[in-house]
């Protein structure tokens, strides 16, 4: 049975009384005007359905798809004022929810049932529900199931209902393993195990992050389950409009389904981005490999293809430091990448990255092979936590100290170097005109490192919960950049390969990129798989 | 606090903006009757030249010329500038002189805009040519070619006649920061900074202090510093908070002996005789009263301190910098045993180099 213990009684059954909810206006409105209109046609005649009582299975999926939204939507965020309903507790925002989200569902519960939220429907529920059924259409077609029939995906102009129903099942299934959707549900269950503990907010710092991040999970979860609900229906009314005849519905129908094939064709590459720090924006370091001055040379090819990159995408770019090779090139740089998501893209160009070339630096036009190792670093905003950092453990050091100083000396040279000392972390900045703004920025550098090695600290002991790659080894090589005997730059991880060395170092990266991020996520894993 | 501030009549006389020269010169010094107007800095100036940008990029491949064939002859001749600062230097003109300066970066080095593109400058392309000149050939310093210093967070007009703020000197306003976090009393009062040059530590001051009823005097014998110090208050908008004078050290603060809570200084501290020695960009071309300690650095110093233990409450905070470790120490020696009783919690305080720069304390 879907809901043991009586369950049942408690919470399905005045759902029972209510006309179907219309499911998809809450992911937004991918049907125009005829929108109104076919909802209102999809509703009556899945009542219409349900009450010829065709198909018991078809009103399990009515309740289940009902009971899932609700559950979702009453999932309590914060643990404020709790208030005792039926003997249980009911978090009070949890109708504020409700009553201030104004759509279409929401509205609708107000007017016809105020009866407060059984305590049984919480998501908890909701998940072992959620692992129990599946959406099915009333013939029983699942997601899996259409996956499973393996239709052929055509052209989206080919009206073709089961190759958009397939298109749009890979996507689903490529999104939830992207977003790790197995490790999902057990970390939202201990998630909520912690958001139900009455000292969690002792520590409003830690509650802040787990309800962050219950309620990012959650809200991920619920888009995923509105668009399997969305096509399980669009599925149905195809194949009621064929059963009535009804040319007319079939197309809207088809419409619909396309519309959806297209919305969540977008929603595969965002799911790419769906690390906890993947909207941040960062740093990225270029330091030379061994090899003098051809590394140099190379890390600041790196370097500038780096900032082209960032500035195509669009992405502010600062220069925060800059050790220039003695001939030429750079020792090291760092710079700032300002935007959303900048950390996500670029954590995928993490580790060293080889060239070869007859060098313009050797009169005797040999071949060199250099290397360049690159780091990235998430600048975590406002909402995360961060490495609390004592004043007492810190050593400000001056660069090209020596001489009097002073007045004795005038110099535009005001750049510091910062070490943690109990980590032996350092950071420094030359790029601003100011000793104060150096400092300021080295200090922004380091907060940064200090932030990331405690997120690594803390993904180690949590290793369930890992989705940060920034862990890979800075030294392994990633990428080989030939330009000598033949061209072509080409991902040892994931084999992808361009013949066109010049728009790679001209900063054309997204191809590596987005290659890397899908292979790393996509990858088939038996227990991350969904 | 009790005494909320000092005393309305006092301040009103000290606040008054004066150039009336009240001077009591203790050397000689060049006195103009009409206060100097500062010059503009140039990234204030309206971008009102135009040029190509392909005449631009030839004046920008000569001055990187220019600053590469230095090398490090100036390093080696008096620990000047080497090619690499000189090229970081070369980079700040461009952002003070064009509107946009990212044409000329390397990203737009390519096909981004032909060579015919009108640039809009803050300078005309000769004058580009001669300001670069005159920092290599007359090793003027940059500052004063670009007619402004970054300090902290701040863009303090500088000139010739006027001492280009050191970065050393930024610390003292943090060791202020930390006096007034520890006593938050200090914050209202009464604060000085003598020598004041451009204004820097003044209008540093100012801006810890806060919106409170804080208040900062600046003196100085100099009347281009004058001049340029009140250009910068003004800048800052802080002209209700700080108040420029014309006079020798204490001498302008006649009217509130005793009533300071705070007291800062970065006073000429190098001994005459090195004062050829330093390299061309100090020595040729920074002034000679904002440098000169006398026989061994430490008159203004010595005499600042005297005055300290009288113009100071009690609980009043200073910070003084120095030429380093000797100089340093010399000044608390005398302290604890020449003026014993006059000051409490005296102590050394290093710059980021390590030198030992700066003597902080309390007036007992
Ligand atoms: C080393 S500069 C410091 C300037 C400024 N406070 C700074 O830190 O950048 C010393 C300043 O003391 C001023 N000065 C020299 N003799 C003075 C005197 N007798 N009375 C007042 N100021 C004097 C100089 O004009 C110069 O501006």
């Amino acid at each position: 049975m879907l809901f043991p213990n009586g369950q049942f009684s408690s919470c399905i059954k005045p759902l029972l009384n209510l006309k179907p909810p219309q499911i998809s206006t809450q992911t937004g409105n991918p049907y125009d005007q005829s929108h109104y209109n076919y909802s209102e046609k999809m509703s009556s005649l899945i009542l219409k359905r349900s009450c010829n009582n065709k198909s018991l299975h078809n009103s399990f999926l009515r309740i289940n798809l009902f009971t899932r939204t609700l559950f979702s939507l009453s999932e309590p965020h914060f643990h404020d004022s709790p208030i005792p309903v039926n003997n249980q507790q009911v978090p009070a925002s949890s109708y504020a929810f409700l009553e201030n989200k104004n759509n279409g569902f929401c509205s609708y519960f107000h007017g016809n049932w105020k009866v407060p939220i059984p305590y049984d429907c919480n998501f908890v529920r909701f998940l072992s529900s959620q692992a129990a059924v599946e959406a099915s259409t009333s013939d029983g077609l699942t997601v899996e199931g259409i996956i499973a029939n393996k239709w052929v995906i055509h052209d989206e102009n080919e009206s073709d209902w089961r190759s958009h129903a397939a298109a749009i099942a890979q996507s689903i299934h490529l999104i939830k393993k992207r977003l790790r959707w197995k490790k999902l549900i057990p970390r939202l269950k201990i998630l909520s195990e912690e958001l139900d503990k009455p000292d969690l907010w002792d520590d409003p710092a830690r509650a802040g992050k787990i309800s962050r991040e219950h309620g990012s999970i959650m809200g991920k979860m619920k888009e995923v389950n509105a668009f399997e609900q969305e096509l399980i229906e669009h599925i149905d009314m195809i194949k009621l409009a064929r059963e009535e005849n009804d040319s007319e519905l079939e197309s809207e129908s088809l419409k619909a389904l396309l519309a959806l094939r297209r919305n969540i064709k977008e929603k595969e590459l965002e799911a790419l981005l769906a690390g906890e720090q993947d909207s941040c924006s960062c740093f990225i370091e270029v330091q030379a490999g061994a090899g003098g001055t051809e590394s140099m040379d190379w890390a600041s090819m790196v370097m500038q293809m780096y900032k082209r990159w960032a500035e195509n995408r669009g992405f502010g770019v600062t220069v925060v430091d800059e050790m220039p090779g003695d001939i030429a090139g750079i020792k090291r740089a760092t710079i700032k990448v300002d935007g959303e998501f900048a950390f996500g893209y670029a954590k995928a160009e993490v580790g060293a990255h080889r060239l070869v070339r007859i060098s313009p630096l050797d009169s005797n036009k040999r071949r060199h092979t250099s290397f360049a190792s690159v780091a990235v670093i998430p600048i975590l905003g406002e909402g995360f936590s961060h490495v609390q950092i004592n004043e007492s453990d810190l050593r400000i050091e001056r660069f090209r100290a020596g001489g009097a100083g002073g007045q004795h000396v005038n110099t535009t040279e005001s750049a510091v170097r910062i070490t943690h000392i109990p980590t032996g972390v350092t950071a420094s900045c030359q790029n601003e005109r100011s000793q104060n703004q150096n400092k300021m920025s080295a200090m922004a550098v380091l907060q940064s490192r200090l932030d990331q090695l405690e997120i690594e600290r803390q993904a180690r002991i949590n290793a369930e919960h890992t989705q940060s790659l920034t862990d890979i080894n800075f030294g392994s090589q990633i990428r080989s950049y030939v330009l000598h005997p033949y061209r072509m730059v080409k991902d040892h991880r994931t084999d992808y390969e361009v013949s066109d060395p010049d728009s790679v170092l001209q900063g054309d990266l997204d191809g590596f990129i987005l290659s890397f991020l899908s292979a790393s996520l996509d990858k088939n894993e038996e227990d991350d798989g969904i | 606090m009790k005494s909320s501030c000092f005393t309305r009549a006092s301040l009103s006389s000290i606040l008054q903006p004066v150039f009336s020269p009240r001077l009591k010169p203790s050397r000689p010094i060049i006195c103009s009757a009409v206060p100097p107007k500062p010059q503009t800095a140039l990234y204030l100036r309206p971008p009102a030249f135009r040029s190509t940008l392909s005449e631009l990029r030839k004046w920008y491949a000569w001055a990187k010329n220019q600053a590469s064939s230095v090398g490090s002859t100036f390093l080696d001749l008096d620990n000047g500038p080497d090619s690499t600062l000189l090229h970081r230097e070369l980079k700040w003109l461009v952002e003070d002189a064009l509107e946009r300066p990212d044409m000329l970066s390397p990203l737009n080095s390519g096909d981004n805009y032909d060579d015919a593109t009108p640039v809009s400058m803050r300078a005309c392309l000769d004058d580009l040519y001669k300001l670069w000149k005159q920092r290599i050939e007359e090793r003027r310093p940059f500052q004063y070619v670009v007619g402004c210093e970054h300090w902290r967070d701040l863009i303090l007009s500088v000139e010739e006649g006027v001492l280009i703020p050191r970065p050393e000197t930024e610390i003292i306003v943090d060791l202020v920061d930390d006096a007034v976090k520890e006593n938050e009393e200090l914050r209202n009062g009464l604060w000085a900074d003598l020598g004041t040059g451009s204004g820097a530590l003044a209008i540093g001051v100012a801006r810890i202090l806060g919106l409170g009823c804080g208040r900062v005097v600046a003196t100085d014998l100099s009347p281009v510093a004058v001049a340029v110090a009140s250009y910068n208050v003004q800048r800052y908008n802080l002209q209700d908070r700080v108040s420029v004078k014309l006079g020798s050290w204490f001498d302008p603060l006649k009217d509130v002996e005793g009533e300071l809570s705070g007291l800062v200084s970065n006073p000429p501290y190098i001994p005459s005789e090195d004062i050829n020695g330093l390299q061309a960009e100090v020595s040729k071309h920074e002034p000679r009263l904002a440098l000169d300690g006398g026989a061994n650095g430490m008159d203004d110093l010595i005499n600042l301190c005297n005055g300290a233990a009288s113009m100071l409450k009690p609980g009043g905070f200073f910070a003084l910098e120095t030429n380093g470790e000797t100089q340093s120490k010399f000044l608390v020696d005398y302290m604890d045993t020449k003026m014993k009783g006059s000051f409490y919690g005296t102590n050394i305080a290093s710059d980021f180099a390590g030198i030992q720069r700066f003597v902080t304390g309390y007036r007992a």
